[in-house]
């Protein structure tokens, strides 16, 4: 985007850009009055807007200044006041970020909805008010969205006692057999749950179906069966040490690296740490081994939604991603669970003998390309596959981006958006490789997307091993030097992202001068693209909901967090 | 050596009577005879699921996915078939709330014994053949298909509504599908002139032409080798197997029409489905694959490799092949095969009435 | 129709290569990387009562009770509430606490997953190897070290 194409029409969407970046005293005079303060976040300005006034300043942002990916809301409590943040950013420059801060009154609790400028906003929102408590006026479905519909106080709120007992009864659940019928003019619907226990929903979702003979009138994800108060975990743990163990259980199919790096990065930032080069390198490598694991993990899973039976494909998926792991568990020392990141570098240097360890890496880079060719004739060449792949669960790129998606979703829908080459961090900017899209926004295409992701993060990987092989011997600092204790300054305030393996992995955090972080958010990939399914399913069969739910590759872990 | 045809309407009775010496043409003894036969062939077929179903099963499944399998039971992993019927036979029978009880009793067992009842007419060659009867072909196929009425009721009688809908798919799968799967039969009635399974299995035994020595019967798997594509894809279909294992789904319904079934009940659904498999091999055996006819070998194990041959071809259709949807299988049934079938049987007409000319 | 057979063909030739990746454990033993994080084991010869692993561990899995003079009384680890981060091991100054190979633990109840210090002392290696010896070649390895009676101040 430039300034010197007047007669395009998204010339009109980038006031405040500029070639270092953003100007925001122009964004500012675009917002006008509807601006009361500036506050400055490390990643980016954040204006205060009057709680009244969130979709006029939202809506400029959007349509004049591009803006047009609401990352993540976060919401908390200060002592004076409750306060909403988006964090926006734009697809085409993530680089380029705006925060709009929104204070509510303690008395009274009410901002003003995002939900028809960003529909992403719909569950951020909820969220907000399930574990903060501020109620956003004018949202359309105002419920709680993690936490059991009974549920007393709102936990991450000041005056939230957790010795209070909570009464969850069995009898506010509403029995699946005694109303058939959402509409008196359509008696034809039948109400069905899908879910929690259900064998296709990758964990504890629960999706309420209206099924129309077959085919799907209305569905709803419920989620919040697996919140495990990851947040609050992370607001009790001190920045050095103790949180790093948790974001490996976020995502927990063995993306456990790429969340650590979520939390490294932000807090790295925020602490101002700078991190070898060497250790670049290394957290570069085991990212993208960890994505292989990953994606190998979906591709199976999907396959298994698609081809109906533990078989072949599953297992076979199951087998090359162990490979991988076993790798990871010579560096790491864990399969799952890594703990491998630390601020300022990693835990370990790569394991003695380091040419063993290259040789099995190498081996199973040479392997690769045959496996994957397997996988293409089992899966992608195969006819009945394509009849059940291609064109169902569509979601539109317009779409994708109201809701937030990223990741192989938003990949898969034709959006060239990937926060290791956009947002470069790590070693990345320095390697060769492509970022893969695909346009046809169907199931297929997210399959297709995540198996030649697979390819490109093997030629990473491949590049990292001949960087390291050749690292000379004393230059082999897999450690910044970071303080014991480490107490960033009062209130600084940071939304970092990398490119997990589901998407865009963000973490927001607000120091109050102390070890341990004032308030720790995360913005799960999942918990966004979870909420395109009802786009992509429907007016689509039971068996085509169940795929696009395969190919979203959610993992409830990081949904519910 | 017995031959491997019989003229006797009761041929299997026959036998015993012979043995025993005792005399069929009385109707007390040929009573009891029949029960005795029926008796033996079940007894064979309960022992072959036991062994498929629970053992073979896994370990089928285990070789498509590169892994061992049952191995600790006694030799070869066996003992997990004693183990797996106590384990299944010992399980609290659950019935939900609201079930509709005698429906929801007698399904498990139609569903069983459907399949059971089409053994009557199979020859196992050397007579072993419980009644020859002169609409043997139409027997089977209709006694197969009542199969249908159980699965509807176990899935409508459950009082869960992925039931309902497994129940709701297996009867439009059942419909889409037998059709083609009976004319793709009357093709080979045509051909054979007759339904008496016997007939068809004597028809198959004529040399077809002889390649450098080697006389190759005129199987109809052989003569007419669409057919035989046709009707293994319908019979695919037929028993429920991918990619046509719409009615369970389990990714999609949980386990379509079963869900609600525990237990003994459990068992017998199990139990039915892969008799009905063996039913399936077994027609297709008589049929397509000349029965019980083969070299060195005798007849009789002829025929249950045949049979369990097709049996082996669900399983490595099951490894490999996606599930279709259920709008695709309507389509694919009504559209395709229908089509095809109806093709089939004209041309089988048309090149058997030249062949008469 | 081709894609189809292709499938069905690549699956034949995984029944017919008579090759398997799963093993059977426990007759076949698995190779645990030496960075492997398993039971703990503690050796209250090294331990100087510093309190760094109790204050690291993220979930409070380390229970210490000192006397009054700071002389250790009790070291307690749950190892099923533990989630095997090794950061004790890491902050430790003198390797007192380490993480060993062992993965393979069982009882009967969730008490009995609460180890004292002796139970701790006498958790066994993996295959009898001392992981520090890999994973940090500059620290002496403490195998062998501590096998008879202990000396309690």
């Amino acid at each position: 985007m430039s300034l010197e194409e007047p007669d395009d029409p998204l010339a009109t969407r980038d006031v405040g850009v500029t070639e270092e970046g953003v100007d925001y005293d122009a964004l500012a005079d675009l917002l006008g009055d509807t601006v009361i303060d500036r506050e400055s976040h490390v990643n980016a300005e954040g204006f205060v807007v009057r709680p009244d006034e969130v979709q006029d300043a939202l809506f400029a942002l959007r349509d004049e200044a591009g803006f047009d990916h609401c990352a993540c809301v976060t919401a908390q409590d200060y002592d004076d006041r409750y306060e909403s943040i988006y964090h926006l950013r734009k697809y085409d420059d993530p680089t380029q970020e705006v925060s709009v801060v929104v204070p509510s009154p303690k008395s009274d609790p009410v901002s003003q909805t995002a939900e028809p400028v960003y529909r992403t906003a719909d569950w951020h929102e909820r969220e907000a008010y399930d574990l903060v408590g501020i109620d956003y006026e004018g949202h359309p479905d105002m419920r709680r969205i993690l936490l059991p519909e009974t549920w007393q106080g709102h936990p991450l709120s000041q005056d939230f006692s957790g010795e209070e007992p909570q009464v969850v009864t069995l009898r506010e659940h509403a029995n699946p057999l005694a109303d058939d019928k959402r509409s008196e003019d359509d008696p034809d619907t039948m109400f069905i749950n899908i879910g929690p226990h259900h064998p296709a929903t990758h964990g504890v979702l629960h999706v309420e179906t209206v099924l129309d003979g077959e085919q799907i009138a209305h569905v709803e994800p419920d989620i919040g069966y697996l919140h495990r108060c990851e947040e609050q975990m992370c607001q009790q743990g001190t920045y050095r040490h103790q949180i790093m163990p948790y974001p490996d259980r976020w995502d927990y199919v063995s993306a456990g690296i790429l969340n650590e790096w979520a939390y490294a990065r932000a807090a790295e930032d925020l602490a101002d740490i700078e991190v070898p080069e060497y250790a670049q390198v290394i957290r570069t490598m085991s990212a993208e081994m960890s994505r292989i694991a990953a994606h190998m993990l979906a591709l199976g899973t999907f396959a298994l939604d698609v081809f109906g039976d533990f078989t072949a494909v599953f297992q076979y998926a199951f087998r090359d991603r162990e490979v991988v792991q076993d790798l990871l568990e010579d560096l790491t020392g864990q399969r799952l669970m890594f703990n491998y990141l630390r601020l300022g570098g990693v835990a370990w240097d790569l394991p003695e003998p380091r040419e063993e360890f290259f040789e099995k890496t190498r081996d199973f880079l040479d392997d690769m390309p045959e496996k994957l060719k397997e996988y293409h004739n089992l899966v992608t060449s195969n006819e009945i596959f394509q009849m059940r792949c291609v064109d169902t669960g569509i979601l539109p790129p317009e779409e994708a981006k109201q809701y937030g998606a990223t990741g192989p979703v938003a990949r898969g829908s034709g959006i060239d958006y990937d926060l290791r080459r956009d947002d470069p961090y790590g070693y990345y900017s320095e390697l060769d490789w492509d970022v893969v899209t695909e346009d046809g926004c169907d199931n297929y295409a997210r399959v297709l997307c995540r198996m030649q992701e697979v390819e490109q993060s093997a030629r990473i990987i491949e590049q990292c091993v001949d960087l390291l092989e050749d690292w000379p011997e004393d230059e082999r600092d897999i450690q910044a030097n970071v303080p014991r204790t480490l107490r960033p300054d009062p209130d600084t305030e940071i939304y970092r992202a990398v490119e997990a393996a589901k998407g865009e992995l963000g973490i927001y955090i607000r120091s109050d001068g102390t070890d341990k972080p004032a308030r720790f958010k995360i913005r799960s990939p999942c918990f966004s693209n979870l909420q395109t399914l009802p786009v992509m399913s429907e007016g689509e069969f039971v068996p085509d909901m169940i795929a696009s739910l395969g190919s979203l590759d959610i993992v409830l872990g990081e949904v519910d967090r | 050596m017995i031959p491997l045809q019989s003229n006797s309407e009761t041929p299997f009775p026959s036998i015993i009577a012979d043995l025993l010496g005792l005399d069929a043409s009385e109707p007390a003894v040929l009573i009891v005879l029949s029960v005795v036969a029926a008796g033996v062939i079940a007894t064979v077929l309960l022992t072959m699921t036991a062994v498929l179903g629970i053992w073979g099963k896994r370990k089928i499944t285990a070789a498509f996915t590169d892994r061992i399998a049952v191995n600790r039971h006694g030799p070869y992993g066996l003992l997990i078939i004693p183990a797996d019927a106590v384990r299944l036979l010992s399980k609290e029978l659950i019935v939900p709330s609201e079930v509709d009880r005698p429906a929801w009793d007698l399904a498990p067992l139609i569903i069983a014994s459907s399949a059971l009842l089409g053994f009557a007419v199979i020859p196992f060659g050397h007579g072993l053949q419980l009644a020859d009867p002169e609409i043997g072909l139409a027997y089977v196929f209709a006694v197969a298909s009542i199969a249908s009425l159980g699965l509807l009721m176990a899935g409508y009688a459950s009082n869960n509504k992925f039931s309902f809908l497994g129940g709701l798919r297996a009867v439009a799968q059942n419909l889409a599908y037998e059709i083609p799967l009976v004319i793709t039969g009357a093709s080979v009635v045509i051909f054979a002139g007759s339904l008496r399974m016997s007939t068809i299995v004597e028809v198959q035994q004529q040399t077809l032409v002889s390649l450098g020595g080697i006389a190759i019967p005129s199987w109809f798997a052989f003569v007419n080798p669409f057919a035989f594509a046709l009707f293994l894809i319908a019979n695919l279909a037929e028993v429920g197997r991918n990619p046509f294992d719409i009615p369970e789904a389990p990714t999609e319904i949980v386990a379509g029409y079963q869900t609600e079934y525990s237990s003994v009940y459990f068992v017998l659904i199990y139990l039915g489905e892969f008799i009905h498999i063996f039913l399936g091999g077994a027609i297709i055996a008589t049929i397509f694959l000349g029965g019980a006819s083969g070299p060195v070998l005798p007849g009789v194990v002829w025929f249950f490799i045949k049979m369990i041959s097709v049996y082996l071809f669900t399983q490595w259709a099951r490894s490999a092949v996606p599930r279709v949807r259920v709008d695709q299988l309507i389509q694919i049934g009504w559209k395709g095969m229908l089509v095809l079938s109806f093709a089939n049987l004209v041309l089988t007409a048309v090149i058997v009435g030249v062949a008469a000319a | 129709m081709i894609g189809i057979l292709k499938s069905m063909a690549t699956t034949m030739k995984h029944a017919l290569d008579g090759e398997t990746f799963t093993v059977e454990y426990p007759e076949t033993e698995p190779e645990v990387s030496p960075r492997f994080r398993g039971v703990h084991k503690f050796s209250q010869e090294r331990c100087i009562w510093c309190r760094q692993c109790e204050n690291v561990c993220p979930n409070n899995t380390i229970q210490i009770v000192t006397d009054d003079q700071r002389n250790g009384e009790q070291y307690n680890l749950h190892i099923g509430q533990c989630i095997y981060c090794r950061l004790c091991e890491e902050v430790c100054p003198v390797d007192a606490i380490l993480l060993t190979q062992n993965f393979e633990w069982t009882a009967d109840t969730k008490d009995e997953f609460v180890l004292d210090k002796e139970q701790l002392k006498n958790v066994p290696w993996y295959k009898d190897i001392d992981p520090l010896e890999s994973r940090e070649p500059d620290r002496g390895a403490w195998i062998g070290e501590g096998e008879g009676e202990l000396d309690y101040q």
